[in-house]
């Protein structure tokens, strides 16, 4: 009889996992890539239809955790660059080239809800949740464009300091990708939709269009991800200040 | 065979070399607020930056053209021409460039390694810069880094002689300077990161880089031979940036000891040596609607100053003292006056297509002001239109720099194309 009970527990835990925090687990956990770069392009657009379109040259490691960016677009951008470092036990740091005044500006990470280069992406969204820094409620299942999902309700814990409330998060069930996300703002109204397409590579799934609308500014951000390559063997040296001093030349 | 393998070699390191070119077109006028007067200075109508990738190497060159309505008088500059390698440990640097040191933003104390170019000393970062000829070496060690940086001459500030429209008149343009013996200059300076914190050290060891008036002839008794050059100058500088809940602090000291070292026996060279320090301290804040918010405490206090110089109109000696003491290097706003009061913000405007700025520096130690507004306006990608209004109240007294300024208040159109 013990035993039945046990096989059912084991059964119904890996079969129907019923916490937030253990699909998030699923997720945290799924097949990634060691490194991925990238060509990026930014598409923002405002109310009015106005656009600008920005290139970025993009690699990273340890599921972005080390990240270093380039403008390669717009002319009056080209060069600007970004290095992001997550730290556990620490402040993340955060460092921008800027070529006008030959300086590497160490900028603060702790004001996470400001606008990455004017787009509707905040530093915050660039940056990876970890598990114990949020509260995780799984909602009722929905199913988006035929395909059946999670549905997650991710909660910062106040020490993080999050600008956000709470996030709705549609994650699909046969990929643990996530592929829609409703943030909302400290006041709890809807303030960002977003919508991920993601395509294989060398194995893995991995994110390749993203769609971001500011819904209480009418602005949008279009980041379409193209020439993805995986496991291309970044070393960790390439993340430091020196490298956002020059442009790569892949 | 030999021969061809290298020629060879050497067209597949071409092929696979990159090319980047980069400028901007930047028509530009400037008018008195007073009159509405063209304000007939010189400024940069074009710049091209050329950027060459091979291997470990990167060849950078970088130029300006330099244009004044009126005289349709254009003068090429090429401010930077130099050569960089990459290796894995940090990177090399020679040839004429343009170096930038310290941490806050515009003023800086401790950056001397370059001189300024007066004509444009409004304009922000490196665009009011001298290139000079140089080498530097800039190691990377985890959280630590190490730059030396070698001049093998001394290259003094471009100042704006005879112009009516420049706001500071230069009562005197030297014939000559007074020749340097050993004119090498260097600079070392290291940076730490320490979690939330950054703190650099730095040491520069050149000369002024204003001219100052270093003795006089006696013995040519037909005419008062004045002679000009410029002293030894030394700083030590400090700096750090900080993080405080989401204020961010960045400050900047440097302790200048400078001294007339000119000794030669049949001219009278004047006893000088003075000890000032400027620092900066800066304080940014970012709001919720991602306008920036910025504060900067600018000072300049002369602690010793002894020597003696003379009146060049009536030739009585003068005694130098913490007073009458001018300093010759480190950051021209700290010149302006002895202490004083930035304030900076921007933000984005009108569904994000304007962009809005203000700045007001205030002398915090005699009456005067300087408030200006400026905004950008992109019309289409790559094009922006650009204005800006200066505009400086200082008291009667007309030894007051604000005072002295007050008919340089000006608006500013620009027009700029970036490729």
């Amino acid at each position: 009889m013990i035993r039945t009970i046990f096989l059912l527990i084991i059964i119904f835990s890996t079969t129907y996992p019923q916490d937030g925090l253990a699909i998030a687990k699923m997720v945290d956990e799924r097949k990634a890539p060691q490194d991925i770069v990238s060509k990026t392009t930014m598409l923002l657009t405002n109310s009015k239809g106005k656009t600008r379109t920005s290139t970025i040259l993009s690699k990273s490691i340890n599921n972005g955790s080390k990240q270093i960016l380039w403008f390669l677009n717009p002319a009056d951008d080209k060069g600007v660059a970004f290095l992001k470092i997550e730290h556990d036990d620490k402040a993340d740091e955060m460092r921008m080239w800027l070529p006008a005044f030959k300086k590497v500006r160490r900028i603060s990470s702790s004001k996470k809800g400001d606008s990455f280069m004017g787009s509707d992406l905040s530093y915050e969204d660039m940056t990876n949740r970890a598990l114990d820094e949020n509260n995780y409620k799984r909602l009722d299942d929905d199913t988006i464009d035929s395909k059946a999902c999670f549905v997650l309700e991710v909660v910062p814990n106040a020490e993080i300091k999050s600008s956000y409330s709470k996030h709705i998060t549609w994650i699909e069930k046969e990929t643990l990708m996530a592929i829609r996300e409703e943030s909302y703002d400290r006041g709890g109204n809807l303030r960002k939709k977003k919508t991920f397409i993601f395509k294989p590579v060398s194995g893995y799934n991995v994110v390749s269009e993203i769609f971001v609308e500011d819904i209480q500014k009418s602005h949008s951000t279009k980041l379409t991800i193209a020439d993805i390559k995986v496991d291309s063997g970044l070393a960790e040296s390439l993340f430091q200040e020196k490298n956002l001093k020059r442009l790569p030349r892949n | 065979m030999l021969s061809r393998c290298f020629i060879l070699s050497l067209i597949c390191n071409i092929l696979i070399a990159q090319l980047s070119i980069s400028g901007s077109l930047k028509p530009s006028g400037m008018f008195r607020i007073s009159d509405h007067s063209r304000i007939d200075l010189p400024f940069r109508i074009a710049e091209l930056e050329l950027g060459y990738t091979m291997g470990d190497f990167d060849f950078m060159l970088n130029s300006a053209v330099e244009y004044r309505w009126g005289e349709n008088n254009y003068v090429f500059d090429l401010r930077e021409a130099y050569t960089v390698w990459f290796p894995n440990w940090g990177e090399v640097k020679f040839g004429k460039q343009i170096h930038a040191w310290g941490i806050v933003d515009g003023n800086n104390p401790t950056d001397n390694l370059n001189a300024y170019d007066y004509y444009f000393m409004f304009l922000p970062g490196t665009d009011r810069k001298v290139g000079s000829l140089s080498a530097a070496m800039t190691v990377y060690w985890g959280d630590w880094q190490l730059e030396g940086v070698i001049i093998p001459d001394h290259i003094p500030n471009r100042m704006p002689f005879h112009e009516p429209d420049f706001p500071f008149q230069i009562p005197i343009e030297p014939s000559k300077y007074e020749k340097i013996d050993n004119s090498l200059e260097y600079g070392v300076r290291l940076k730490i990161t320490l979690g939330e914190t950054d703190i650099g050290i730095s040491y520069f060891d050149g000369r002024d880089r204003s001219f100052s008036l270093l003795g006089v002839d006696t013995f040519n008794i037909i005419k008062i031979d004045p002679k000009f050059g410029y002293r030894a100058t030394s700083v030590f500088g400090l700096n750090m940036v900080t993080f405080i809940d989401d204020i961010t602090l960045r400050a900047e000291v440097g302790y200048f000891s400078t001294k007339n070292d000119f000794q030669e026996s049949w001219f009278r060279f004047f006893v000088t040596e003075a000890e000032y320090v400027q620092y900066v301290i800066q304080f940014e804040y970012r709001t919720v609607s991602s306008s920036t918010i910025g504060a900067q405490l600018i000072g300049n206090h002369v602690l010793n100053a002894v020597g003696q110089t003379v009146d060049l109109v009536t030739m009585d000696p003068v005694a130098i003292n913490t007073d009458n003491f001018v300093p010759g290097l480190g950051t021209p706003f700290a010149m302006i006056a002895e202490q004083s009061l930035s304030i900076v913000g921007s933000g984005m405007f009108f569904d994000e297509s304007l962009e809005l700025g203000y700045n007001l520096l205030i002398n915090l130690e005699e009456k005067g002001q300087m408030v200006g507004v400026n905004a950008a306006y992109s019309l289409i990608e790559n094009w922006s239109i650009d204005g800006s209004v200066s505009y400086f109240k200082g008291d009667d007294n007309p030894q007051n720099k604000f005072e002295q300024l007050e008919d340089f208040s000006h608006f500013q159109f620009q027009l700029a194309y970036s490729f």
